[in-house]
């Protein structure tokens, strides 16, 4: 690969970065949080390219890179740069299948994490992320969940005759992804398709008190509303 | 045949070429994963790695950048402490200062690389700014709260691992195993600019090409390593130790998200998952690639296994005196 092309090269990869931060469809594949860096990182890449190419326009490329007996045969492993570019441009992977993520439980529950959460908001049926419910479930001392009606927002996963409400939960990348559930209890969960995406309005069933902090909790739902599945489907 | 079409036709054309049979293709190739639960997780989780190093890739190249302009081999051997020994200890403190993934240690300690002390420095620097720094200890903290003993545990099994290794390469070590050559440049009176450009680009493309191995190699293997391994484990803590240590190397997560995915694994014992926690930022797949491809194959193959050893060995020690036993 001559030096012109490394040059393409390092432009295309800094492009392609660049466009998955500015179309959207890098929340697929990582934390929204990194959004800064990676248009920082696509900004330098493709500075650097211009750099090097007006230098190499200007002035010819230098003679470092030219003499060097050894460095020139290997120099076709940049060809492998093809790939992401070819991947985050052109094929752009879908976000990960709730099957695909570990089946983990989400709230990490140990005895020193027990402690008491502030209040719900003071509303009828306020929505509660799934993490957060699956967090309080195991780990709130102080009952938060106990006696409110709230909502929740994830898809229908069918695992033989019982359903969960799931989302998947990334904490950097697509590579450390985890499948937060939760039990359905009641008429209303009982005949909903796999992978549906709904809105689950009811109450979470209380932890026994010498229950077991890692089981997953069960939530009695009283109705089920089907909405449009998001445009980011993970949770953090 | 592709290197001789190559030859006939120029780097430059077939690269358009192939970019443009990917773009009537993307289409295809698309339907084609997304028809495939397996492929489909594979390609996610590679473009997930990637796209998650590229990040702390670039700082690295643009700190290796900075490095080729204002450090030179005579003014490290100046700054470091004589004793190889105190040189390597003050290297694996000086890791902290380097907030990142392991992927932008590896171009920076590449530069820094050279004969005598420096280079068990340069290769201490490697093993600690990525294990060590505040970002990935207040991570482990917030991972796993209330047990402070966890992030002691951690900072001091990856710097003893980190001074092990290069007390280790400046006793053992050999020099012609470091095949890859830096190119030096021939023109004296360059501009730091250039200076600086020039090695930014230069190491990134020599990092970049492995990243892309070493993401699709963690890649396949998530799709590959059944998930039930995790949950085998919680009897035996020798095999736990010794399968944590691997699942680290093949999962190649990046060092600011392990602790979140060893805090969830709550059916394993502390002490396993501590030795998950050393191991992942000194070894992992995506590593090995790296180093393969900015120190050379004969290096890597014999940095990489001993590096395991080592970290395993010194996770699993620190681990009993700060945990206890059963942790």
């Amino acid at each position: 690969m001559t030096r012109e092309t490394e040059n393409v090269l390092l432009l295309l990869v800094g492009v392609a970065i660049g466009m998955i931060g500015v179309a959207g469809s890098y929340t697929r594949y990582v934390k929204p949080a990194l959004l800064p860096w990676l248009l920082l990182a696509a900004a330098v890449l493709i500075a650097l390219a211009l750099a090097c190419i007006v230098r190499d326009v200007r002035r010819g490329p230098p003679v470092a890179d030219s003499g060097e007996p050894g460095h020139r045969h290997r120099r076709g492993m940049a060809w492998l740069l093809v790939v992401p570019v070819a991947a985050l441009v052109f094929v752009v992977p879908p976000a990960l299948a709730p099957r695909a993520a570990a089946p983990s439980s989400i709230a990490v529950s140990t005895e020193a994490l027990r402690r008491p959460y502030p209040p719900l908001p003071d509303e009828p049926a306020p929505v509660v992320r799934l993490p957060e419910v699956l967090r309080r479930a195991a780990n709130d001392v102080a009952g938060t969940l106990n006696g409110r009606t709230i909502t929740i927002n994830g898809f229908a996963m069918r695992d033989g005759d019982r359903v969960d409400l799931a989302r998947v939960v990334i904490i950097c990348c697509a590579a450390d992804a985890q499948l937060a559930r939760i039990h359905l209890a009641g008429p209303a969960a009982a005949d909903l398709a796999d992978g549906a995406w709904i809105r689950v309005r009811g109450r979470v069933v209380p932890r026994p008190a010498d229950g077991n902090g890692l089981a997953i909790p069960t939530f009695t739902v009283a109705d089920v509303q089907p909405i449009p599945a998001p445009a980011n489907t993970y949770d953090y | 045949m592709t290197v001789a079409l190559a030859r006939r036709l120029g780097s430059m054309e077939l690269l358009i070429a192939t970019l443009v049979v990917f773009a009537l293709t993307g289409e295809l190739i698309r339907g084609l994963v997304v028809g495939s639960p397996d492929l489909s997780t594979a390609a996610t989780i590679f473009c997930g790695v990637f796209v998650q190093a590229v990040p702390f890739l670039v700082l690295g190249v643009l700190v290796s950048g900075l490095v080729a302009v204002f450090v030179t081999p005579e003014r490290l051997a100046r700054w470091l402490p004589r004793r190889t020994g105190v040189a390597v200890v003050a290297a694996g403190l000086g890791g902290a200062a380097l907030p990142g993934c392991e992927c932008g240690s590896v171009p920076v300690a590449r530069r820094l690389f050279g004969e005598g002390a420096s280079g068990a420095a340069a290769l201490t620097f490697l093993l600690s700014a990525p294990a060590i720094n505040p970002v990935v200890l207040v991570a482990t903290a917030v991972a796993f709260p209330g047990q402070p003993g966890m992030v002691v545990a951690r900072a001091s099994a990856s710097l003893s691992t980190a001074v092990v290794m290069g007390l280790a390469w400046s006793r053992w070590g050999r020099l012609d195993w470091v095949t890859r050559r830096l190119p030096r440049s021939h023109d004296a009176d360059a501009s730091r600019w250039t200076v600086f450009t020039e090695a930014a680009r230069h190491d990134f493309l020599q990092a970049a090409p492995y990243l892309v191995l070493g993401a699709a190699a963690a890649a396949a293997l998530h799709v590959l390593v059944p998930a039930w391994v995790f949950e085998h484990l919680a009897g035996n803590l020798a095999l736990g130790i010794l399968v944590m240590a691997l699942l680290a190397v093949v999962l190649a997560l990046c060092s600011e998200a392990d602790a979140f995915v060893a805090a969830s694994l709550t059916m394993l014992p502390l002490l396993p998952r501590l030795v998950f926690l050393v191991v992942g930022p000194a070894v992992d797949v995506k590593l090995f690639a790296m180093q393969a491809g900015s120190f050379g194959r004969a290096f890597a193959v014999r940095f990489a296994p001993a590096t395991f050893v080592v970290a395993t060995l010194t996770a699993a020690g620190v681990g009993y005196v700060v945990l206890g036993g059963a942790g």
